[in-house]
This record gives C-alpha cells, structure tokens and sequence, in this order.
C-alpha cells in the first residue's frame, strides 16, 4: 500500500468518524474501520446496522426488544 | 459478498463482535467464551439472512436525508458541519478511499436513528408508569424531556424512590377513591349494554330513553359523558333488533311483504357481525395490557376509551340501519328499496359498501319478480310490492287496462323508461298467452334470457346490476315484441282487417257501394221502424255477391255486417242504416268499441255523402233525355214555352252547381283524406316496434281521418251546415223529380190533346188516369196552357227559393273553411274555389 492511499484512507476514516460523531452513532473509531471494510466488501448495510443494533447491549435494550417483539391485539374487520 | 475472500469477512465480523461485546460490561469478552460464540453465530446469521439492501444506492440522497433530519431537530449547526465533512468525504477518491461510500452513510444513518428511538422509548417507558387514567401533562412533558434525557434526567427517573413515581402512585390511588365503580366493570357493563342487556350499574332509562350510568353510583362526570355515548349504539341496537322481531313474528300473516322479510334478514346478518365483534372485544377485555416494564401495574386491555375506538365503526354501521328502520317502518316492497337506495348515495366508501350489501339482499326478491315477468309474465306478487300491478278485466281491454304502473313502488334505481318496458314486455307476454292463445313466446323468452347471459333460474340479478337488468329487459322485450307482431301480422292478418274495414266501412270499394247503394236504396226510404235487419241482410249478401267483394277473404266477408242504429219516430231508413266490422278476440284490442263507434260515425258521413251523390247522378239521369223532349214542345203556346226553357236552365245551373261541390267534396275525402292517411299508416306499421307502436299508429290513422272528414269537436258547426246542404241537395233532388214528372206529364197531354185518337187508345190503361185525362181534354187547349204555366212557375219559384238558400248555405260553408285548422281542408277551399268564382261573390255580400 502506498502511502498516498494511506492516507486518502486514514483521511476517510477521519471524516467517518467525525459525521458518525455527528449523528450521535455511539461508534467508536476501531469499530468503525471495521465496518467500513464490512461495506467496501458488500455487506449489506442494513444487515450490518441490524448486527450493531443487537449486539450492543445497552441497559434498557431488553425491555425495548420484547415490547417491540409482542403482537398487538388484531382488530376483526 | 466476494467470493474470494470469505474468511477475510469472517475476521473481520469476528472483530466486530468484539469489538461491540466489549462495551458491555457484563458480558464475558474473551473470544471463547459461549457468549462471545453465541453472539456471533446471530450475527452471521443476521447478515446472510439479508444479503441485499433494501433502498437503492444512492451516497448523495442518503446526505440529503440525514442533513434535513438534522436541521428539523434544531441542530443547524451539527447539520452544517455534516454537510462540509460530507463534501470532503465524497471528494475522497482513488486507492485507499471508501469505494462504498453510500453504504457507510447509510449504516451510520440506521445505528444513529435507532440509537435515537430506543433512547426516547427507554425515556417513555420510565417516565410513563402505567396508570388507569394518564395524565395528559405528563405526556406532553415526555415528548418535550428529550434534551434533558441527555443532561442525564434519565438516571433520577431510574431511581424507586424518585418522587415523580411517588407523585403518580398517589394520583393513581385518588383517581381509584373517586370511581367508586373500577372501569373493568363499566366496561363489562357498557359491554352488556351494548348488547341491549342491563348491566349491574348501566341500566336502560325509560326517561332519558337510553342507557345510563346509575346515579346512586359515584362517578366523574367525564366518566358518565363517556358511559352515555358508548351505549347509543345500544339503544341504536334495541331498535334494529326491535324492528327485526317485530316483523320477523308478523311475517307470514301481516303484509311485510318479502322485500321487507329480505331487509330484516340482510340486517340480521349485520347484527350477527356485530355480535361477533362484541365477543372478540369481550375476551380481549378480559387479557391485561402488555406492557413495556412488568413493574408497572396494568388494568385490563379494555379501558372506555379504547372502548370508544373499536366501536367507532359499528357504531356508523348501527346508525345507519337505525335510520333505514326508522324510514322503512311503513314502506314496504318497491317503495321500500328505493328508500334504501336513496341513502346509498354516499361518499363514503364504507357506507357505501355497506349499503351496497344490505341492497343487494333486500333488492332480490324484486328482480326476481321482474326476471320472471319479464320472461315468463308472472306476477308473483302477494303482497303487492311490485311496480307492475295487475287488475281483472276482460280480454278485450287487457292491453289498455290489465296492467299498470304503480308509480310508488317504482325504486328510483330503475328509470321511467326501463320500468314502461318491463310492463310492456310482460303485457305481451300474457296478452300472447290470454288474447291469442299463443304459446310460442316461451321460446323468445328463453332465447332472450340466454342472450342476455343469465340463465333462467332464480337469483341471478342483483342490486348495482341495472346494466344486466336492462339488456335483459331489452333482449327479452325486443324477441318478445317481435314475436307479438309477427302473431298479429301473420295469424291474425292485422293489415288484411284495416284493409276490409278502409273497403268496405270506409267505402274504398267503389262497385261493391254502388250496388249496395242501387239494391238498399229503395227500402231505405221507408220509415226506420218498418225495415227488417234480416231483409238488409239479405241485400247486403246479394250486394257483396255481385260486386267484386265476392273474392274477398270468407273470414272477412263473415265478419261484415248490417247495423241498425236506434232510432226515433219520424227516421228513415237512411238515417238508421250502418255497416258494422266485427272484430274478435284479439283485433278488439285495436278496434275497441270507442274505435268503432268512431268508424261509425265515418261510415255514417261517408254513407250520406255517397247518397247525396247517387242522388245527383239520378238527377242526371232523368235530366239527360229532355233535350229530345224540349224540342217536341215547339207545338206549346210561346209564353209557356220560354217559361218551361227557363225552368229548365234554373234546374240544370243548380244541378251544375251542387254537382261541382258534392264530387268535388267527395274527391276531396277519397284522395286527400282516405288515402293518404292509409299509406301514412301502412308506413307505420311497417316501421312498428310492438304492440303499443301499432296502437298509436292506428289510433293516428282513424284520427286523421276523423279530423279531416269535419267530424271531430271542432269542426262540429261546419259539419253541420254541411248536413244542411246535404238535405238540401236531397230536397232539390224531390223538386227536380217533381218538374221533370210534370213536364213529362205534359208532354203526354200536349201530344194527347194533339192526337186524341191515340191517346185515347194508349191512356185506358188505368181509369184513373183516363178520368183524369177526360178532364183535362175537357177544359182543352187553353185550360192546358194555363196549367203548364201555373205549374211551371210554381216549380220555378221552388228552385228559386231552393238556389237562394243553397247558395248562402254554401257561402257559409266556404267561408268557415278557412277557419279550419286542418292544413288539408285548404285543399278542399282550393278546390272547390278554383276559378275564385264564390271568392269573387264574396266580398259583395
């Protein structure tokens, strides 16, 4: 690698980590290089953001999983 | 994915999930551990079980959205610099850059708004403790707390003892102490009453008429307002099911009539659908709330609002038929669905489809009266709910009275026009089957409805279907039309009838008149009471035989006959004589007595005419040999003979003059009445449609006729006076006879007187008349003259008077024509004017 794509690449990632800075993302910056080399592959980045989502057990995530997850009263038509 | 390097990706989720395990304090980080292993086998799963995004790539649309978010949630600033770091991001490119730059943003977009969403529902389920009755300030206060989450609020919320949790505990238990009654068992009570049953603390009040929430028990007021508006669809309910049993125990016996049976079962489908939704919201009312956080008490799913919400619907529903039951209470049958129909002209859809369904059931019975009128002439109708409605009448008057319209049971979904042809085509039907035993249109009917794609049986027309209905109606009233005619055409030979009536009641057959007027004539003079019906006859029969009449039709020759009208004393024969057509079953459909009471009257003025006229012609007759005769009376005395020329010529003028008028009258009837009418109506009878089309096509023929032979109300005066001149003409007809006889007469004597010899020899035929000639040889020459000449002048001044009053007679005549309305009788004014000659007259007098 040469160091002109070396630093186009750390310049990225800077800029990444700034705008997920921005958006309050909660990423830090290691996770993110791995997720942006998750995307440059193809990964689906939805699929991704799904994986981030579950996997970053935050306190409260539990309750809020299991109140998403319950089925609500279907109305008869 | 690529494929070359999967283990590469493996490495690197494998470092992702460590990555994220990490940050959670709790959990086991080693890369052996189960937890580590289980975490990463979901992960793997997450990410092969959706391979493809689910938006399209675009880098500079997924900036665009997260920018504006940004600015809408106040953070212009952050939004700012988001917009210049992106710029430089997207500038970024060549080796060693981010290729899937849109990925990126897009992934960090999902995590952050996530991150957001369960931050405020972490905030809500804190805040919000789950209380019977929430307050709304409260609510307002969450939506609003979201700054302050991030100052760190969210750690004094977690806290048992925080004082806002104690706050709410306390509302919750003074809101308990004011309901005396917990709103478990209102709502089991609203429940029943929606049911139309009492409940414990809802009962049905006969003042208020509705349910209310007792007043012995205690409650807010709110909670009585809302108790009081959920039970309407109860009351609503009392009254449908009210109204269903009602008429469900009068069914048979009373006239609800099947329409109305029809209604009340299509309602009752709608009630069992009510019930069923009651049970569903009954055994949910019973399951608690699922709730967030299992701390936080939870009534009963069912709360009176939410209550108010699921009855939102039906209640829509129940007042609907609550005001189709108020409407239809009296109406039934026809009048009943065009009730209905009017409230289905509705915007909105759900009200529509909903009467759509209700009209389809209640509309059944009537089309189905109408499939099988039309195609089989069938009136199933007992309790009279149909538009057609039926009456008993003879054969004769079963087109024109049998059937009609009922204007009040005609629902306005069906237009004027389709309802006019559905009776006509029934009317044929059973016309075909009563008045001309006929059994063919069943087959039409079949055909029809095949065309129209429904097959016979029953139920195959609904409400909505007005597009079926009518081309049904219109195959099966086309075939069906079609097939009466051609019945009327072909086996009842319709245009061979008015042609017999036109020959023979309208004189149209010349020798066939002449006879009968030549045979007839001398037993019509005789006074009307001493004639005998069978001897006219017998005449009659003798007349058709020897004119060409004979070779008409026997059916038709059968059906010709004498009629004597009733006549007073003093009336000739003339004045009571007719012919008659008789028309039978089903012709009498056309020609009803009104009809021939009308051909009557033509025939009586034709008849007359045609007399007037073989009167004149007898005139002519006697007239003709006298100018051999004049010319004999040379040996008579000078003065008598220029007297007798004179005579002579005042009879010959006036005969000219009556001549003139009676043939030109009588050409007038033949050509510009008689004929032209008939071939406007063979015309359109060629070009009818049905039955009715050929009614009115005769009914315009005979009037026609009637008004321009002066015989309808109008012309009632000039009819008159034309009866006058008639008379007239008939009395110069006696006078004329009368002069001629004389001048014979004395023709006979001159010759005589000259050669007394062999009028002696030739007059001993009668002793009458040889007195009689005795006397006159007697008074001899000179008596003779003075004779001829006092008998002359009487006859002369006869005429004379005669000529007068015919002249102001046909003055008269003349003049009215004008005023006529008929554009016809212009002709007969021309015609008879034709050299202006009483034009001329005219503006002396």
């Amino acid at each position: 690698m040469d160091p002109e794509a070396a630093r186009t690449a750390r310049e990225s990632l800077d800029l990444a980590f700034h705008i997920s800075n921005i958006l309050n993302t909660g990423i830090d910056r290691h996770t993110l290089s791995v997720l942006i080399a998750l995307c440059d592959m193809g990964v689906n980045p939805e699929a991704l953001a799904a994986v981030v989502k579950e996997l970053r057990q935050e306190p409260p995530s539990s309750e809020a999983i299991i109140s998403k997850n319950t089925t609500s009263l279907t109305r008869p038509t | 994915m690529e494929e070359d390097d999967p283990s590469k990706v493996l490495d690197l989720i494998k470092d992702l999930v460590l990555r994220l395990l990490s940050h959670n304090p709790t959990s086991n980080s080693s890369p052996t551990s189960s937890d580590f292993q289980k975490s990463l086998r979901y992960a793997i799963r997450i990410l092969t079980s959706r391979m493809t995004p689910s938006i399209a790539p675009d880098a500079a649309a997924i900036a665009e959205s997260i920018k504006r978010r940004l600015a809408t949630e106040g953070k212009s600033s952050q939004a700012l610099t988001f917009a210049d770091l992106y710029t430089k991001f997207a500038s970024k490119t060549g080796p060693g850059s981010v290729n899937n730059k849109w990925a990126v943003l897009y992934l960090l977009k999902i995590v952050a708004e996530d991150r957001k969403c369960r931050q405020t529902q972490f905030e809500s389920s804190v805040l919000l403790p789950n209380l019977v009755a929430s307050d709304p300030v409260l609510g307002k206060k969450s939506s609003g707390a979201e700054k302050e989450w991030q100052k760190g609020v969210l750690l004094v919320a977690k806290d048992p003892e925080n004082l806002r949790d104690v706050a709410f505990k306390e509302f919750a238990n003074l809101l308990k102490e004011e309901n005396e009654v917990s709103e478990e068992v209102l709502v089991r009570d609203v429940l029943y009453a929606c049911q139309g049953i009492d409940g414990k603390y809802v009962k049905f009040d006969n003042n208020a008429d509705g349910y209310v929430l007792s007043n012995i028990v205690k409650a807010p007021r709110a909670t009585r307002t809302m108790v009081r508006k959920l039970c309407e669809i109860g009351w609503l309910f009392r009254k449908v099911k009210g109204y269903i049993s009602e008429n469900m125990e009068r069914f048979p016996a009373e006239d609800v009539g099947t329409v109305g049976h029809a209604f009340c079962a299509a309602l009752q489908d709608e009630l069992s659908e009510y019930y069923k939704l009651l049970a569903v919201v009954e055994a949910q009312s019973m399951n608690p709330i699922p709730l967030v956080s299992e701390a936080a008490s939870s009534g009963n799913y069912l709360s009176l609002r939410r209550l108010a919400v699921w009855f939102a619907e039906p209640m829509v529903k129940m007042r609907l038929m609550a005001v189709l039951v108020d409407k239809c209470r009296v109406l039934k049958g026809g009048a009943m669905a065009g009730a209905i129909h009017l409230h289905a002209q509705h915007g909105d859809p759900l009200v529509l489809e909903f009467m759509r369904r209700l009209l389809r059931r209640v509309c059944s019975p009537l089309f189905e009266m109408v499939r099988s009128w039309v195609l089989e002439g069938e009136l199933e109708d007992i309790f009279s709910e149909f538009f057609v409605v039926g009456q008993q009448v003879k054969a004769e008057s079963l087109w024109r009275e049998g059937y009609r319209l009922h204007s009040g049971m005609l629902p306005s979904f069906i237009s004027q026009s389709l309802a006019q042809r559905i009776l006509r085509t029934g009317k044929s039907i059973n016309f075909l089957r009563v008045c001309c035993e006929d059994m063919g249109w069943a087959d039409a009917a079949t055909e029809a409805a095949v065309a129209a794609g429904t097959t016979t049986k029953r139920g195959s027309l609904g409400y909505g279907e007005t597009d079926a209905l009518e081309s049904l109606v219109d195959g099966a009233a086309k075939r069906i039309d079609k097939h009466l005619l051609d019945v009327m055409h072909k086996r009842y030979k319709f245009k061979d009838h008015c042609l017999a009536i036109k020959r023979y009641l309208l004189l149209g057959q010349g020798d066939f008149v002449q006879y009968l007027m030549d045979i007839v004539g001398p037993e019509l003079s005789e006074p009307a009471n001493s004639i005998s019906l069978f001897k006219l006859s017998g005449l009659l029969e003798t007349a058709i035989r020897s004119s060409n009449a004979q070779y008409d039709d026997p059916d038709i020759l059968d059906r010709l006959k004498v009629k004597m009208m009733p006549h007073g004393t003093g009336d000739r024969g003339w004045d009571v004589f007719s012919l008659e057509y008789e028309a039978r079953v089903p012709l009498d459909t056309v020609f009803t007595e009104s009809v021939m009471s009308k051909y009557l009257r033509i025939f009586n003025f034709l008849w007359k005419l045609r007399r007037v006229e073989h009167a004149l012609i007898g005139t002519w007759k006697t007239m003709k040999p006298n100018c051999i005769t004049s010319c004999s009376l040379t040996k008579l005395h000078h003065g008598v003979k220029l007297q007798l020329l004179s005579t002579l010529r005042r009879c010959q003028v006036l005969w000219v003059e009556m001549n003139h008028f009676v043939s030109n009258l009588q050409y007038y009837i033949m050509f510009e009445v008689l004929e032209v009418s008939w071939s406007d109506f063979s015309n359109e009878m060629e070009a009818a449609m049905d039955l009715d089309d050929l009614l009115a096509a005769h009914e315009k023929y005979l009037h026609s006729i009637f008004e321009k032979s002066l015989l309808g109300e109008q012309s009632q005066p000039l009819c008159k006076s034309l009866f006058v001149l008639f008379d007239l003409i008939l009395r110069f007809r006696s006078n004329a006879d009368r002069l001629y006889e004389g001048i014979h007469e004395l023709q006979c004597r001159t010759i005589e007187s000259s050669l007394p010899s062999r009028g002696k020899s030739t007059n001993i035929r009668s002793t009458e008349k040889s007195l009689e000639t005795a006397s006159w040889l007697a008074d001899g020459k000179k008596a003779l003259t003075q004779r001829a000449r006092e008998f002359l002048r009487n006859v002369e001044q006869d005429l004379a008077a005669l000529a007068k009053e015919y002249s102001s007679l046909l003055e008269g005549f003349i003049s009215q024509l004008p005023l006529q309305q008929h554009v016809d009788l212009k002709f007969l004014l021309f015609r008879l004017d034709f050299t202006e000659f009483y034009s001329q007259l005219q503006p002396r007098v």
